[in-house]
């Protein structure tokens, strides 16, 4: 550590601050939420320890929690599964094909600069019903598909893809980005070097780009997950988990519950068990690529 | 190194001092001017600032302007009181009370809702007593008979209401006109003038079903009538009566029946309150059902001009009900924190406020669904036609029934919000909503 050439003091002098902030704003609240998990309390009154007891109706008793489970984990998988690869696919052609990318690049990003309260206003006016002049109604009548319109999120079998997809679309320009810049980081005489040996264009991608751009997916498959076990305010502006809990995930049923219904311990048992799940499920990530990685290297 | 170890050290002394400048900013607020007077002859009165949370944010609506007249009349009156307001809308500030109160931290002035929704608040002791207060200047003898009810709790009184209102039908008279339909008496009628205002290309009803309390209040007042009188849920909650009872599952299938004539606007579900308000404020929608305190905006919408819009009661439904049993909405209420600095200067001013009240709001034509008497004469004031019809149904209220989340506790009410909800996008067997309801009763009890 000593290349720095200063004292331990000064370097904790300097971290001292940094991590006492990120104790108090992460550590603290999570252990908070741990213990209230505990208590049947409504926030305000007097609050009674109860054990356990909120996690035992949690996994057992409650009739949205696990629909809501399943909906999060499947934006997460979608989210993951095609997002991912697609974002991957055009940062490839990006770098292949286009002599100029940054203005694409950044006109991919425009959505995420995007306050999420603006997507969503426009995206349920997209997705208005034809009597309010919907536009991805209208064009469906249009092309002659007036079978397919609908009111795509009210209805509550279609509500929640409604939501998936503008979700995915919104982040898509964010993966691009992370993964074009990590295929720009590539250095260009592996490429060379390739050449020489015959393989070239999509070839070398597919030897050279892919496995080189392990880490970098890693940090993107990362940050799809938590993301999406996270998403809440897109879901609240456009539905705000309705029609009747079709399209809740589980961060809008811990809301409902600690400040609607006023269940403040059961809401943090529900953000404890998210806590969780996003801990599993990055070191589960870390492990799987840490395989991968030493399969390439 | 050794210049830059000092250097190191006192940058992470700024830094230091710059978080803790940081994190005592807040707090402060309450307080005003600590200082007490400072000798003299004459000793000066403290300097005082009261907090008052208030749900009046937009400045259309006359209530904004009638609380800053008061506010700065009594400023006037009292120059070392200063009232610092707090204006947030609804929601908003029922999430704020709430984060406030867990911390302890309650506003000098608050906003609560009636009975069961502030019952938590009332069980945690946050709120002081106002008995002593009410009875100062005569304050009590200006409200109606029976509103302060809702509002007492084991004989003490903790919070004064800015309204009281009823719910009733609003109705576009060209409208029901083009589609040549009258005014319906039962609601079996309402459903015949549902499909013929259908027929004709009118969207019959217009809801805002995203904010889940506008079809349970509804629904609340098809069950009023079912049950032949008010007190269903009091009698479930004194275990009288049950979810299952026949009244609600006739309640269930009557509601069912209107929504699947076809009544609402497609997607009521993702409309909020306002953008359904507004499909019949704008004319595009020929029914409304609302709380009386909608009278105001509507009045002045474009829907109204010429005294187009007029005003119906609910009717019975399969002939059970009186007409003239109402959806009650006692309003949102102000309350004092019970730790609050400034006690007696709180309690002072909000006695002058809801003295005042009254007056303000009828010179600007806000006098509708107060919770006071208003003294003067509204028609010569200029209070339009509709308006005077809703003050009229006001005389025949004979009783009925509060919204569902005033009398049921929250967690029961999340869980009935979010079945009434799914009625509007899938019909559902009443038993099983009545199920539902049972067993959501049973797990909050």
């Amino acid at each position: 550590m000593n290349v720095l050439k200063v004292s331990r003091w000064t370097i904790a002098a300097f971290v001292l601050p940094c991590l006492i902030f990120y104790a108090g704003l992460v550590f603290v609240p999570v252990l908070v939420s741990v213990y209230s998990s505990l208590l049947d309390w409504n926030g305000i009154g007097e609050s009674r320890f109860v054990g356990i007891d909120n996690y035992i109706r949690l996994f057992t008793a409650d009739p949205v929690f696990w629909p809501s489970v399943r909906r999060t984990l499947v934006l997460a998988v979608l989210s993951m599964g095609l997002q991912l690869p697609f974002a991957l696919f055009v940062a490839i052609l990006l770098n292949r094909f286009i002599r100029r990318p940054n203005f694409l690049v950044s006109s991919y990003f425009l959505p995420v600069i995007l306050s999420v309260v603006i997507i969503g206003q426009l995206w349920k006016t997209i997705y208005n019903p034809t009597s309010l002049g919907g536009m991805l109604n209208q064009l469906l009548t249009a092309i002659g598909a007036g079978d397919l319109t609908r009111a795509w999120l009210t209805d509550p079998d279609v509500a929640i893809y409604a939501i998936y997809f503008v979700a995915l679309w919104q982040y898509i320009g964010y993966h691009v980005l992370i993964q074009f810049t990590g295929i720009r980081n590539i250095p260009a005489d592996i490429y060379e070097a390739a050449r020489i040996d015959g393989a070239e264009g999509l070839k070398a991608d597919r030897y050279i780009t892919l496995p080189l751009i392990v880490p970098i997916f890693k940090i993107s498959m990362v940050l799809a997950f938590i993301g999406s076990l996270q998403s809440f305010d897109l879901i609240m502006v456009m539905t705000g988990g309705g029609p009747a809990h079709a399209t809740d995930v589980i961060s809008t049923h811990m809301y409902n519950m600690s400040f609607l219904s006023m269940k403040y311990g059961y809401g943090s048992a529900i953000a404890v068990f998210l806590v969780g799940l996003c801990l599993v499920a990055t070191l589960a990530i870390n492990f799987l690529f840490g395989k991968l990685d030493k399969r390439y290297s | 190194m050794r210049k830059s170890k000092w250097l190191g050290l006192a940058m992470a002394g700024i830094v230091a001092v710059g978080l803790t400048a940081c994190g005592g900013g807040s707090g402060s607020g309450g307080e005003g001017g600590g200082q007490a007077a400072k000798g003299g002859a004459e000793p000066k009165q403290e300097n005082i600032t009261i907090t008052f949370q208030n749900i009046y944010p937009d400045q259309t609506d006359p209530k904004y302007k009638m609380l800053r007249t008061i506010v700065d009349n009594y400023e006037k009156e009292h120059p070392n009181i200063k009232i610092e307001l707090d204006s947030l809308n609804t929601d908003q500030q029922k999430l704020k009370l709430k984060t406030q109160a867990a911390s302890k931290e309650v506003p000098d002035i608050t906003v609560v809702n009636p009975a069961a929704q502030m019952q938590p608040f009332v069980d945690a002791k946050l709120f002081a007593p106002l008995n002593d207060m009410v009875e100062q200047n005569g304050l009590k003898d200006t409200f109606q008979e029976g509103i302060l009810d809702y509002y007492t709790f084991d004989g003490n009184l903790y919070a004064l209401p800015d309204g009281n209102n009823i719910a009733l039908v609003y109705y576009n008279k060209k409208l029901f006109e083009q589609a040549g339909v009258e005014v319906p008496t039962t609601f079996e009628e309402m459903i015949e003038v549902v499909k013929k205002l259908k027929d004709a290309g009118i969207q019959p009803m217009a809801i805002g079903e995203k904010d889940t309390w506008t079809g349970s209040f509804l629904f609340m007042n098809i069950l009023l009538r079912t049950n032949g009188g008010p007190g269903f849920l009091q009698d479930v909650l004194d275990g009288k009566k049950t979810f299952e009872d026949p009244a609600f599952i006739e309640a269930v299938d009557a509601f069912q029946n209107l929504i699947q004539a076809g009544a609402f606007q497609e997607g009521a579900t993702s409309f909020d309150y306002n953008a359904g308000e507004n499909l019949f404020k704008t004319g595009q929608a020929a029914m409304y059902f609302m709380g009386s305190w909608a009278t105001g905006g509507i009045e002045t919408s474009s829907a109204n001009e010429n005294g187009n819009v007029g005003v119906f009661k609910f009717p019975t439904v399969n002939g059970k009900g009186d007409v003239n049993e109402f959806m009650l909405a006692p309003g949102s209420a102000f309350a004092i924190s019970a730790d609050s600095k400034h006690l007696e200067e709180t309690k002072d001013f909000l006695n002058y406020y809801m003295l005042n009240y009254p007056k303000e709001a009828f010179k600007l034509k806000g006098a509708v669904g107060l919770a006071q008497k208003v003294e003067g004469d509204f028609r010569a004031a200029g209070y339009s036609d509709m308006a005077m019809e809703v003050l009229a149904m006001f005389e025949d209220v004979k009783g009925g029934d509060l919204a569902f989340d005033n009398t049921m506790n929250p967690g029961t009410a999340q869980a009935h919000l979010s079945s009434i909800q799914n009625l509007f996008v899938q019909k559902t067997d009443a038993s099983a909503v009545a199920k539902e309801h049972q067993t959501a009763y049973e797990q909050n009890k």
